[in-house]
């Protein structure tokens, strides 16, 4: 079957109601054990350093995996994304572009959302019923969500990938399923963690793969995983467009903000991690963050897929102490 | 009795404390002494201080040691006591200055912390990530360039030489660049001095206080510690011991403080 690979959450629906597979570059890029030398040959081929590791990641993993047809986010995600698209056309990528409007008004939506369904020749009917049955999972994946921050049974990395994988359900919705039904009967029978402080975890998704572990080990667990939480559209919504109306990571920060700051109390979290992604735009938004955000706010930098670093581990474990007082 | 050890990226730093009073100071070269006195035990490094003659049997045997360091996630020293680094900066300049409201500013051989410290507390800290160039280190190379002492360099504050290489290499061929074009020797120092204090600011704009406490080999600096008053409006305080400062405050952890 025909895969179609994207750069960040798209609609998923469509995809999967025109009976492609979907393959988030993302999610490819960073579980390759390559991951490192994709950024490399990405760099040989001409990407800057100075540019965002996940870019040069899933430029490479498009090359490596053989994708053809790639929807590619041009607003409301990275600006990046357009010379990327630009340059995979040139190696005979067919790119579709898809943006989230900034305005975020329900017929911009709209229209972006029947565009992409006229490129792949599918109705509303059949979007729909894909619309159920991917809501079927991820209410499911909502209930791991419930079990991290309610009933403290789930690690913040097992949240971080369940809620993550959503994007594209691992290119296959069944087996997805089924992973997640397990999942959610072993946690469930969990007895509950103890970790003294909740932490939140805001920001792209890490390009570290140690972090929560990293956290737990000095007994503080992640509560809230903040973006990929979003990319799990945890929302109940009326229609596909107020769906990605609700959707708060491609819009502005503000939006994106009034999220965190309900889920921070909800969730009763002692402190927040920001990541943010080196040569990132959203690096600027620290600032809004730090002002806007009432806990105490440990920023991160990542640039490429490695564990962590020495000095992060040093500045981690200081902010850790001096929350336990 | 308690042992403070801090192991810096350029210097390792020893204290002797009894109770509050410091009863001896020691440091060396880092290098050096992991090469004498270190040898990795598996991942971890053991440090055989015995040998290095820095305290006596007896203090040895009847003292607590608390360590901190850059060398932390990778170091094991038997008996030992390890810490954070930012916990031991403030720890130290908390006993150094009796000061209980102030913002730290640690300027080392490759770190710069700072770190907000509110009713003898710390609030919140901030420390140099991804780049080196706000530090010591930046320092002995431009002394190096310049062919120049370090006391040399640290002794002049005015009419500073405008240097914009946000690169601590680039740095060294901009300096090149400036040397060149006749730049007075005095300037051209100030200009080094005032290139780590620009760096520094957006940090300090961070934790605003009424008094900032400076430690660090980089607090020797006295051009630096003159910028440092200029540009921030602020009183700069430098404690008597402000390269030992993070093993004083290691030592003074054990005090239970």
């Amino acid at each position: 079957m025909h895969r179609v690979g994207f750069t960040t959450t798209v609609p998923l629906e469509v995809v999967i109601a025109a009976g492609k597979i979907p393959v988030d570059m993302n999610n490819v890029f960073i579980t390759s054990p390559r991951s490192h030398q994709l950024i490399e040959e990405a760099e040989v081929d001409g990407f800057p350093r100075s540019t965002c590791g996940w870019i040069k990641g899933m430029y490479a993993a498009i090359l490596e995996k053989g994708i053809k047809e790639l929807i590619a986010v041009t607003e409301g995600d990275c600006s990046n994304t357009r010379a990327l698209m630009e340059v995979l056309s040139l190696k005979g990528v067919e790119t579709v572009p898809f943006a989230y409007p900034h305005d975020r008004q329900p017929e911009s939506i709209r229209f972006e959302i029947e565009k992409l369904m006229r490129h792949f020749g599918v109705g509303w009917d059949a979007v729909n019923l894909s619309r159920e049955r991917l809501g079927r999972i991820r209410r499911k994946v909502r209930e791991i969500d419930r079990l991290t921050w309610e009933e403290n049974r789930v690690t913040g990395a097992e949240n971080h990938y369940y809620q993550v994988c959503t994007s594209d359900m691992n290119s296959d919705p069944d087996r997805f399923e089924a992973d997640v039904d397990t999942f959610i009967a072993e946690a469930r029978a969990r007895s509950p963690f103890k970790d003294k402080l909740r932490l939140a975890y805001i920001g792209v998704p890490p390009i570290f793969d140690d972090l929560y572990q990293f956290t737990e080990s000095l007994g503080a667990r992640v509560v809230f995983n903040e973006t990929q939480r979003q990319f799990a559209m945890p929302y109940d919504t009326q229609d596909m467009v107020e769906q990605y109306r609700a959707y708060t990571y491609p819009y502005d920060i503000f939006h994106r903000l009034s999220d965190i700051l309900l889920e921070l109390e909800r969730r009763k979290v002692d402190a927040v991690i920001h990541y943010v992604q080196s040569f990132c735009f959203r690096q600027i938004e620290d600032m809004i963050v730090r002002q806007k955000v009432p806990l105490p706010i440990l920023t991160l930098e990542g640039d490429k897929p490695t564990p962590l670093d020495a000095r992060t581990k040093i500045r981690i474990e200081g902010f850790l102490e001096m929350l336990a007082g | 009795m308690q042992i403070g050890i801090d192991l810096g990226s350029r210097k390792a730093k020893f204290a002797l404390l009894d109770g509050e009073r410091i009863v001896r100071l020691a440091d060396h070269d880092t290098v050096t002494f992991y090469k004498r006195y270190g040898r990795l035990a598996g991942d971890e490094l053991e440090l055989d201080l015995a040998a290095s003659g820095i305290f006596s049997a007896d203090e040895l045997a009847g003292a607590a040691v608390v360590v901190t360091g850059y060398g932390r996630n990778t170091l094991s020293l038997k008996g030992a006591k390890v810490i954070s680094e930012i916990r031991a900066h403030v720890a130290g300049a908390l006993l150094q200055t009796g000061l209980r409201d102030f913002t730290l500013l640690d300027m080392g051989g490759q770190d710069t912390k700072v770190a907000l410290v509110r009713s003898g507390k710390l609030a919140d800290f901030v420390m140099n990530d991804k780049c080196a160039a706000s530090s010591g280190r930046y320092l002995e190379n431009m002394a190096a360039i310049l062919e120049l002492s370090l006391d040399e360099l640290s002794s002049h504050w005015e009419n500073p030489v405008k240097l914009d290489a946000t690169c601590g290499i680039f740095g060294e061929s901009e300096l090149i660049g400036q040397i060149l074009r006749g730049h007075p020797v005095e300037r051209l120092c100030a200009g080094v001095n005032q290139t780590l204090v620009t760096r520094v600011m957006p940090m300090l704009k961070r934790f605003a206080s009424e008094t900032i406490v400076l430690t660090g080999g980089v607090a020797r600096n006295r051009g630096v510690v003159r910028l440092l008053e200029e540009k921030t409006g602020l009183a700069v305080i430098v404690p008597e011991h402000p390269q030992h400062n993070g093993a004083i405050g290691c030592a003074h952890m054990e005090t239970g403080s």
